[in-house]
């Protein structure tokens, strides 16, 4: 809290400025409050153009390669830092996650700072996460308040909050959750987006992912100094209070719909933008991309600590990660804001296409799951329920999409990151862009996401609105299939099926087209695909199937190279996984990944952040876990390769040959646990740095390769879990999945935790899922359980948004699952068979849960109730009858022989009455003083033929 | 005696009681009848000051004293404003009325100035819901016919309104599901004669005790105070009937006509069914509702053989008249 004040950043005017240029007011005046900054009008720079610079710059991509150096030297100082730096803005959130995570104490540092750690958290506690983190942890910065506000948030989140107390990444999750359940939603959904930004920058091309990362830490930071505007807004919305920060995002995406969030995402990407661009000025390249993400966070958390830089560092791929994270929220955030607001791209349009309302909630959840996650999730989740799933699903599928990025950014950061940062800064964009994105994407990325963009937008939006996208993406998973994008489109595409599709199809499009440079084509797709993910309930299936198969294409890829790899593998287990190719990966998800090693991961992932979805029980609580389970995954392998201590999980991972499979692994896992309460401490930080990082991680081999797509999907998962989440939290309060996902996900998080939670996690996730059904499903699956049906979800989370009740998430998901099946199946049942032993009951429950999300998707409920309770009821259905000719007038006059007949003039008197009168008519006839003439024997009866 | 049962055969009568039920001791005078009243203003008020009874007596009292000295030709007089003119000749011909018997057997028309539909009273000198009384002398013997009026009776209704066959005869044996009051049954009754017989089932105590009180003057009558959709409580008091007539108002009436005609009716045996539209679907139309209750009827082994609406003297009504398991070679 002191750091904001204390580290007022230097891009605080540029963001303000661009909030006023966009007419955020309100955003503006909470932004002014909280920064107390000057507004300087008079610099048009602006946010943009410093966006614009900050991509383009060489050091973007340094950046992102830089995070997993960062991670590693930073990992500590990330962890530092985010004690501290919960004040700080995103960096400070990613400490603050950190600390939570590792220091329970700082957990506690304040309900606000443990909002901050939740975001953080939620952003992945790692690098990326630290956006989300900041984000997160700039609320409670600046507003203690938001603490509080959190905390209510938290009671759902509650039980990740718990397992946050666990310190790894994960429990910075889940103490963001647990602090701020509303946060935690928030943070969950900015996990997710963290974990995206998170995963760009993490991954190698930090520059694309890294701007993407940077946008996306910007954004973040902007989301927390938005938050604190935001904040305000949520407040009105209920949850907002909870989750400043984050759930002030989603909350004001929900209430204020795309315009808080925006601003919010819009200033948070400027504030967070400069830090990294800084950075990446300075030099620090790739690890200075994530790290200067990282760093930005950290920095602001840093006066809280150098762990919170530690963490960055660490995170650097996870800090790419959480910017990607970060990203996904921001771009969740802006997602909705977007609707608001601007492009918002596909996924803005799309959601505002299919649910402007549903959408902006949506793109709240996605953003509150991102940043706020849990609370974001929560309220998205609950927003989500009522409103649609629909709205939860874009938010996360922004995450997704902005995972994808980071992704991208590693390997073929392009394609992977560039969908990644695309789908983030697509979503972003259109919601930032109004404000400072549009303008500094344009710049840096512009050309590739501008391209990106516009395909992806025309697309997502296409896709989004339809139902087509199932086709689209299909299309695009063709082009995808020569690229990673293909696989990460395939994976979008098969969950989004319908609207993503579409949306997907043109990411992936763009995605092999931009391929990495189009970071920002990509970004574009993915973003557009998560967009249409969110926006459509598909679209979060749509994008987990992306993500299971860019991570499967994008794994391989990653594997391929291993600083990808390393990268790829802490940030992206799931990819590690995928990476088959990386015996790690492969042994570990592999037993379920195997058959798709990246998507296996994916799905493992997937599962974790399912479960962390789950276990955010309180779904947005679970969002964020998800999100922060993605990342922590992430966070765990960065760690792992960076700050192991800060992830045994990671280190577990590490351990397997690709550390980062196993970590991933075990950092979902990890993730899971911390979300369910902090679960196992390890998972506790880990998890928020490993979902982070898992994010980042998944961004990274994203951005390293296809692995963009398992970073994607692990996005999308956690987006989706984090819808789902969401969803469930808000099921919960509904009562649907929620508490059984939690509930699950406490388990397998718990079993995770246990020595090879992760496997077994991801297992359990994978089962979960497989159940469901393959690739996609199987990430949702597992999240599902609990959170798989989130996490599929993107796929999911759209239908979290369409289903947003958990039931009809699951429904969705289901469905969605299905569509993902293969995947899924693998994972399902290498995972499934782990965790079937740990977590049966979990599994079984997600498996439901998931098959029927999936099944369910969004229409499916939706058409039926609203059909059945309209259908009045009826004995006769005239247009099922015939009637004899002779039979069909059955007034006197149309009988043979009314002509004389005795009772002609009582008719003449009753055909005239009706009612009451006919009644006193009738009576008056009743007391004998009727004459009617003359009585006839005629035979006026109508015969029936018959005989 | 004849008051009371004047006022209990006028609905309007049972009306005013009811609402006499206000002033308390009148009410309670009145005990069974008040109860049975529909609700009218008008009787309400005299009654009130005066005593429903007392008020009533008068009203009809006046009529009653006109049956009571008949003596003339034989017709009641109808009471009120019509027979006014002529002082108290009951249908229009006052004294001189010509009673011939219908097309349907028991069942006379009496020609007068206007003409009525009526039958032989089985209880001489008794009035069942207060219908005018005709009697007429042929001889030494004297004869008392009761109007049946078709504003009150569905098979009244039906006969005036032509339909073909009502298989109601003397001797026959009828089931009579929804017998209500006992007003259509005590005329049902008259029809049948003292070989027939008649089971009124009706599953409402309160108006099953207006039944009783009927079936206690008319020994052809069994009155069964039971649910008619669960015929095997009164299987042991009742044999094979050759007609089931039903006005039973309900959503599955043919159900329940079909149950008990499986249980009672001969084969070969008919049923008269009265179909209620708005009971079955208000918001379907009439026709079609009635074509829907056919159909059903067919796959009961009920076979439909004639229709006919109960128009003007009901609104929305239809009469359904059919055969039970025809013989198969009658078929043909």
């Amino acid at each position: 809290m002191a750091e904001k004040s204390a580290v007022p950043s230097d891009l605080y005017k540029f963001v303000y400025s661009f909030l006023l240029e966009n007419k955020f007011a309100k955003a503006a005046q909470q932004f002014v409050k909280k920064t107390k900054v000057n507004p300087q009008d008079a610099n048009e720079s602006g946010l943009v153009d410093i966006y614009n610079f900050w991509v383009k710059s060489p050091e973007a991509k340094k950046r992102k390669a830089v995070p997993a150096d960062a991670k590693v030297v930073n990992g500590p100082s990330a962890k530092k830092a985010k004690p501290g730096a919960e004040g700080s803005s995103s960096e400070d959130s990613s400490s603050d996650e950190e600390e939570a995570a590792g220091p329970s104490a700082k957990t506690a540092p304040a309900s606000a700072k443990v909002v901050p750690p939740k975001t953080v958290a939620a952003k992945a506690a790692a690098s990326s996460s630290s956006d989300d983190s900041s984000e997160d942890e700039a609320p409670p910065a600046k507003k203690p308040a938001k603490a509080p506000a959190k905390a209510p948030a938290k009671p759902a989140a509650v039980a990740a909050g718990k397992r946050k107390g666990d310190s790894s990444s994960s429990s910075e999750e889940s103490d963001s959750e647990d602090a701020k359940a509303p946060a935690t939603k928030p943070k969950a959904a900015a996990v997710t987006t963290p974990k995206a930004a998170v995963a760009a920058k993490a991954t190698p091309k930090k520059g694309d992912s890294s701007e993407d990362s940077s946008s996306d830490s910007e954004d973040d930071k902007p989301a927390k100094a938005a938050v604190k505007p935001a904040t305000p807004a949520k407040p009105a919305a209920a949850a907002a209070a909870a989750a400043k920060s984050s759930s002030e995002d989603s909350s004001s995406e929900e209430e204020a719909a795309a315009p808080p969030p925006t601003k919010k995402s819009k200033p948070g990407a400027y504030s967070a933008v400069p830090p990294p661009a800084p950075v990446v000025i300075a030099t620090k390249a790739k690890a200075a991309s994530s790290s200067d993400d990282s760093s930005d966070e950290e920095a602001k958390k840093t006066p809280a600590k150098p762990a919170t830089v530690k963490a960055t560092p660490a995170k650097p791929k996870a800090p790419a990660k959480k910017d990607s994270s970060s990203d996904s929220s921001d771009s969740t955030k802006k997602a909705p804001v977007k609707p608001a607001a601007k492009d918002s791209s596909s996924s803005s349009e799309e959601e505002e296409v299919e649910k402007t309302p549903a959408k902006a909630t949506p793109a709240k959840a996605t953003p509150a799951k991102a940043t706020p996650a849990k609370e974001s999730s929560s309220e998205d989740s609950s927003s989500d329920e009522e409103e649609a799933a629909a709205a939860a699903k874009k938010p996360v599928a922004k995450a997704p999409a902005k995972t994808p990025p980071a992704k991208a950014a590693p390997v073929k950061k392009d394609s992977s990151s560039s969908d990644s940062s695309s789908e983030d800064e697509a979503q972003a964009k259109p919601a930032s862009k109004p404000a400072a994105k549009p303008a500094s994407k344009p710049a840096a990325k512009p050309a590739s996401k501008p391209a990106a963009k516009p395909a992806s937008k025309p697309a997502a939006t296409p896709k989004a609105p339809p139902a087509t996208k199932p086709a689209a993406k299909p299309a695009a998973k063709s082009p995808a299939a020569a690229k990673p994008a293909e696989s990460s489109s395939d994976s979008s595409s098969e969950e989004e099926e319908a609207a993503k599709p579409a949306a997907k199809s043109p990411a992936a499009a763009k995605s092999p087209a931009a391929a990495k440079s189009p970071a920002a084509a990509k970004p574009a797709e993915s973003s557009s695909d998560s967009s249409s993910e969110e926006e459509e309930a598909a679209k979060p299936a749509a994008k987990s199937p992306a993500a299971a198969k860019s991570p499967a294409a994008a794994k391989s890829p990653a594997a391929s190279k291993s600083p990808a790899e390393s990268s790829s593998d802490s940030s992206s287990e799931e990819e590690a996984a995928k990476p088959a190719a990386k015996s790690p990966a492969a042994a570990k998800s592999p037993a379920a990944k195997s058959p798709a090693a990246a998507k296996p991961a994916e799905s493992s992932s997937d599962s974790s952040s399912e479960e962390e979805a789950a276990k955010p029980a309180a779904k947005p609580a679970a969002k964020s876990p998800a999100k922060p389970a993605a990342k922590s995954p992430a966070a765990a392998k960065s760690p792992a390769a960076a700050k192991p201590a800060a992830k045994s999980p990671a280190a577990k991972s590490p351990a397997a040959a690709k550390p980062a499979e196993s970590s991933s692994d075990s950092s979902s896992e990890e993730e899971e646990a911390a979300k369910p309460a902090a679960k196992s401490p390890a998972a506790a930080k880990p998890a928020a740095k490993s979902p982070a990082a898992a994010k980042p991680a998944a961004k990274s081999p994203a951005a390293a390769k296809p692995a963009e797509s398992s970073s994607d999907s692990s996005s999308e998962e956690e987006e989706a879990a984090k819808p789902a989440a969401k969803s469930p939290a808000a099921a919960k309060p509904a009562a649907k999945s929620p508490p059984a996902t939690p509930a699950k996900s406490p388990l397998t998080n718990g079993k995770k935790a246990a020595a090879k939670a992760k496997e077994s996690s991801s297992d359990s996730s994978e089962e979960e899922e497989a159940p469901a059904k393959a690739v996609g499903k199987k990430a949702t699956p597992k999240s599902t359980p609990a959170a798989t049906p989130k996490t599929t979800p993107a796929a999911k989370a759209k239908e979290d948004s369409s289903s947003s009740d958990s039931s009809s998430e699951e429904e969705e998901a289901a469905p969605k699952a299905a569509t993902a099946p293969t995947t899924p199946v693998v994972n399902g049942t290498n995972g499934k068979r782990k965790k079937d032993d740990s977590s049966e009951n979990e599994e079984e429950e997600d498996e439901e849960k998931t098959p029927k999300t999936k099944k369910v998707m969004t229409t499916p409920q939706t058409f039926p109730k609203a059909n059945a309770k309209n259908v009045p009821f009826r004995r006769i259905r005239e247009e099922e009858i015939e009637v004899d000719q002779r039979l069909a007038n059955n007034s006197f006059d149309a009988k043979r022989g009314s002509n004389g007949d005795w009772g002609q003039k009582a008719n003449d008197v009753l055909r005239h009455t009706k009612g009451k009168s006919f009644r006193h008519e009738k009576t008056k006839k009743k007391r004998g003083s009727y004459c009617g003439g003359a009585i006839s024997f005629s035979v006026n009866s109508i015969k029936f033929d018959s005989e | 005696m004849r008051p009371e049962f004047s006022p209990r055969g006028e609905r309007g009568g049972r009306g005013s009681f009811r609402g006499r039920g206000s002033f308390g001791d009148r009410g309670g005078s009145r005990g069974g009848f008040g109860d049975r009243g529909g609700s009218r203003g008008g009787f309400g008020d005299r009654g009130g000051s005066r005593g429903g009874f007392g008020d009533r007596g008068g009203f009809r009292g006046g009529r009653g004293g006109s049956f009571r000295s008949p003596e003339g030709g034989g017709f009641r007089g109808r009471g009120g404003g019509r027979g006014a003119p002529r002082g108290r000749g009951g249908f229009g011909a006052g004294r001189k009325v010509v009673v011939e018997p219908h097309r349907h057997e028991g069942v006379f028309i009496c020609r007068g100035k206007e003409d009525a539909l009526v039958t032989k009273n089985m209880a001489v000198g008794e009035s069942v819901y207060g219908e005018k009384r005709i009697s007429v002398e042929e001889g030494e013997t004297k004869i008392e016919y009761r109007a049946w009026n078709p504003f009150r009776s569905k098979l009244a209704a039906a006969i005036l309104g032509g339909v073909d066959q009502i298989h109601i005869k003397p001797g026959a044996k009828v089931m009579y599901l929804g017998a209500a009051s006992g007003t259509t049954v005590s005329h049902v009754s008259d029809i049948v004669g003292p070989e027939g017989l008649v089971y009124a089932v009706e599953f409402s105590h309160r108006s099953g005790r207006d039944l009783l009180n009927v079936a206690k003057k008319r020994t052809n009558i069994i009155p069964i105070i039971e649910d008619a959709r669960h015929p095997h409580k009164y299987r042991m008091l009742v044999g094979m009937v050759d007609v089931i007539f039903a006005d039973v108002a309900q959503p599955d009436q043919t159900r329940i006509v079909a149950l008990n005609a499986h249980n009672f009716l001969k084969n070969g045996g008919h049923f008269v069914i009265s179909i209620k539209a708005n009971c079955i679907d208000s918001t379907a139309a009439p026709e079609a509702v009635f074509a829907s209750e056919v159909k059903k009827m067919g796959a009961e082994n009920m076979k439909p053989q004639e229709q006919l609406t109960l128009e003007p003297y009901e609104r929305d009504h239809a009469i359904v008249v059919g055969i039970y398991r025809p013989p198969a070679k009658q078929k043909k």
